[in-house]
């Protein structure tokens, strides 16, 4: 594709964005993980208003299917919180063995938890939290997505470079498949597994059907994570080692734009300003990207922050997608 | 902007600029989390050795209880300084408890039980770190004061444990200087005892850092007396210099705490009444003393290995 053109659908898909963007506000929730806290942070004045004391080491998140109730994995105090997310109010704490990624699947059946310490991944009710089955799977198993019928899940492995499909229907693993080295985030996307190598520069376009990796998008050193942006355009890629963050086509995973975000850029929650907020693993902070200006801004946290929530309260146009984050 | 920030600030600049390159290039990106729960470690280390360095040394030489006409001896404790607070040992013990910690905690879980931990079993005790952090090391320090009675109490393992005491000069620097095989059986008791009571591995580091610099301070060569009340509250060099003298060395010992006096003070091993004693142990070989790292830690063995030969009667517990 032609630079010109690049450059044309990037501002057109930012300019799209910007003009469904709400007002600013409301409230952003930050995992510090190395501090054994949550922080809430005012979007409007960039500022902690305060902090949410947890057992051990918060990760991650997900969003109940009905939207009302937000669960925290605290691998470290082997617990899940039940925050209200509209006030981050703590209502009740989950005993569940090493909690690192969580997520529900789309036919809101099943709740997938990874233990990356513990090499297992199980699947939860996700009504009851009742565990379901459990899957032996080494080693480090970190990320996850879903078909969108649900009825796959798809786990990498990151410390055998593999990547691993289940099937939920029939609850028995279908392939684990090599893909690379230290793969990371995964995210399903117009039929395929896409799954960023951490060990690598670049992404991998994987066929869910058998595992293949059909070919490579080069991102950046460290390819850690992959978010969608709430219109669906654009495909964000955070690249750990090299401290930049990618924008992606997402129909044709063309390289659009690079951005310098440093201190380990982790997870991405999307503003309804359309700017992104992304966790600094390494900086202790949050950084809040002005993807038409390249501008960073960020906002120290807690030690070692990684997923993060945008409040619903944030404006009434809050990006649905930006609720769930993924590591 | 916290107390920790600049620790926090160093260790992330390490990770980026220098660790996660090093692991990349390597290609052991997977292990990058736990390779900064490392530096964090290391950072910390390397600031507990500074501060202690900071404090100690004007002190030890604006008021030393003793002046020697050369201090080689102490060379090899700032060797076991830094192998014990900046270097590999940090490193295996942030991973093995890490990983014990998530085994077992994993498998209570799993079992439907709920993995122990101080602020379950004291809800109160939820976002008041500083409450928190003293009743565990209320615990720990209680727990560490049996470690090192005990230390004292059997022969085999005051063969290792002479390896500390045979230095006289003992200075700031002395309180890392153990034989390995003890490094490991304090750490095993510690482990024992933090998964018992769930403690965090890297949820204090400041005040872990304060900690040290008691112990540290403690063994320095300074006439420094905390009052009356004050050498009652917390451990001052004066009280634990007593431990260290050459009257003291072995099974007869006295104030065995390592942060506070008072398990000294309830279980009636305290002494308060030695003052600036000379420090070493006469019974322990030269090596052990003025030897090189490698030298002490084959001596220190040999000598539990010859301690454990002995008749059974000879091994029995004595004095206190």
């Amino acid at each position: 594709m032609p630079q010109y053109l690049r450059i044309f659908l990037l501002g057109a898909a930012l300019a799209t964005s910007v003009a469904f963007q709400a007002r600013a506000g409301g409230t952003v929730l930050v995992l510090n993980s190395g501090a054994a806290s949550l922080s809430v942070v005012d979007m409007d004045t960039r500022r902690e208003l305060r902090t949410i004391p947890v057992l051990r080491e918060p990760h991650h998140l997900a969003l109940t299917p009905d939207g009302r109730d937000l669960l925290v994995g605290d691998t470290g105090g082997n617990e899940v919180l039940d925050l209200d997310p509209a006030t981050f109010a703590v209502r009740r704490r989950v005993p569940m063995a090493d909690p690192y990624q969580l997520g529900f699947s789309p036919d809101a059946r099943y709740l997938t938890v990874t233990g990356l310490a513990r090499n297992q991944v199980d699947i939860y009710d996700a009504a009851t939290l009742a565990l379901v089955k459990r899957f032996p799977l080494k080693s480090m198993p970190s990320h996850l997505t879903y078909s969108p019928d649900g009825a796959r899940v798809f786990v990498s492995l990151q410390g055998t470079g593999k990547l691993a499909a289940i099937d939920l229907r029939e609850m028995r693993v279908l392939y684990e498949v090599p893909v690379g080295k230290a793969p990371a985030g995964v995210f399903w996307l117009d039929g395929r597994v896409l799954t960023a190598l951490m060990g690598e520069d670049a992404v991998a376009v994987v066929n869910p059907a058998d595992g293949h990796t059909e070919r490579r998008i080069v991102t950046g050193r460290g390819a850690h994570q992959l978010f969608l942006s709430p219109a669906k355009r654009i495909l964000w890629v955070n690249n750990r080692v090299e401290g930049t963050t990618v924008a992606l086509d997402a129909t044709t995973l063309a390289v659009l734009r690079t951005y310098k975000v440093p201190g380990g850029p982790d997870d991405i929650a999307f503003a309804p300003d359309g700017k992104l907020w992304i966790t600094q693993r390494f900086a202790h902070s949050v950084a809040v990207l002005d993807p038409v200006s390249g501008a960073v801004e960020s906002i120290p946290v807690g030690r070692s922050p990684h997923g993060l929530f945008v409040s619903p309260n944030a404006g009434p146009n809050a990006p649905s997608d930006a609720r769930v984050s993924t590591r | 902007m916290n107390l920790t920030w600049p620790f926090d600030a160093a260790a992330g600049w390490l990770q980026e600029a220098l660790i996660l390159p090093l692991l990349y290039r390597l290609d052991l990106m997977q292990w990058e989390e736990i390779g900064y729960g490392w530096t964090l470690f290391a950072v910390y280390g390397a600031a507990q050795v500074a501060a202690t360095f900071a404090v100690c040394l004007p002190l030890e030489r604006w008021r030393p209880v003793e002046r020697w006409p050369d201090s080689k001896a102490v060379t090899v404790d700032i060797l076991y300084t830094l192998i014990s607070r900046v270097g590999l040992l940090p490193l295996l013990t942030f991973v093995l408890f890490y990983q014990l910690q998530v085994g077992l905690n994993g498998w209570i879980t799993d079992h439907g039980w709920v993995p122990p931990t101080l602020e379950r079993a004291l809800p109160f005790l939820f976002g008041r770190q500083a409450a928190t952090f003293f009743l565990y090391v209320l615990i720990l320090d209680f727990s560490d004061y049996w470690r090192h009675r005990l230390s004292h109490a059997f022969r085999w393992w005051y063969s290792l444990h002479a390896l500390h005491h045979a230095q006289r000069q003992m200075t700031f620097w002395s309180d890392d200087r153990n034989h390995l095989l003890d490094d490991i059986i304090g750490f095993a008791w510690f482990m024992a005892v933090a998964l018992l009571i769930g403690i965090p591995p890297m949820q204090f580091p400041l005040l872990v850092l304060l900690l040290r610099l008691v112990e540290s301070l403690s063994h320095a060569n300074a006439r420094l007396h905390f009052g009356w009340l004050g050498e009652r509250l917390l451990i001052s060099p004066r009280f634990h210099r007593a431990h260290h003298g050459v009257l003291a060395a072995g099974q007869t010992s006295c104030n065995f705490g390592a942060i506070l006096p008072w398990w000294d003070m309830l279980l009636g091993t305290a002494d308060f009444s030695r003052v600036e004693v000379r420090t070493g142990d006469p019974t322990a070989e030269e090596a052990l003393a003025t030897g090189g790292y490698a030298i002490q830690q084959w001596v220190g063995l040999r000598r539990m290995v010859r301690t454990l030969r002995l008749p059974a009667a000879a091994q029995a517990p004595l004095g206190r």
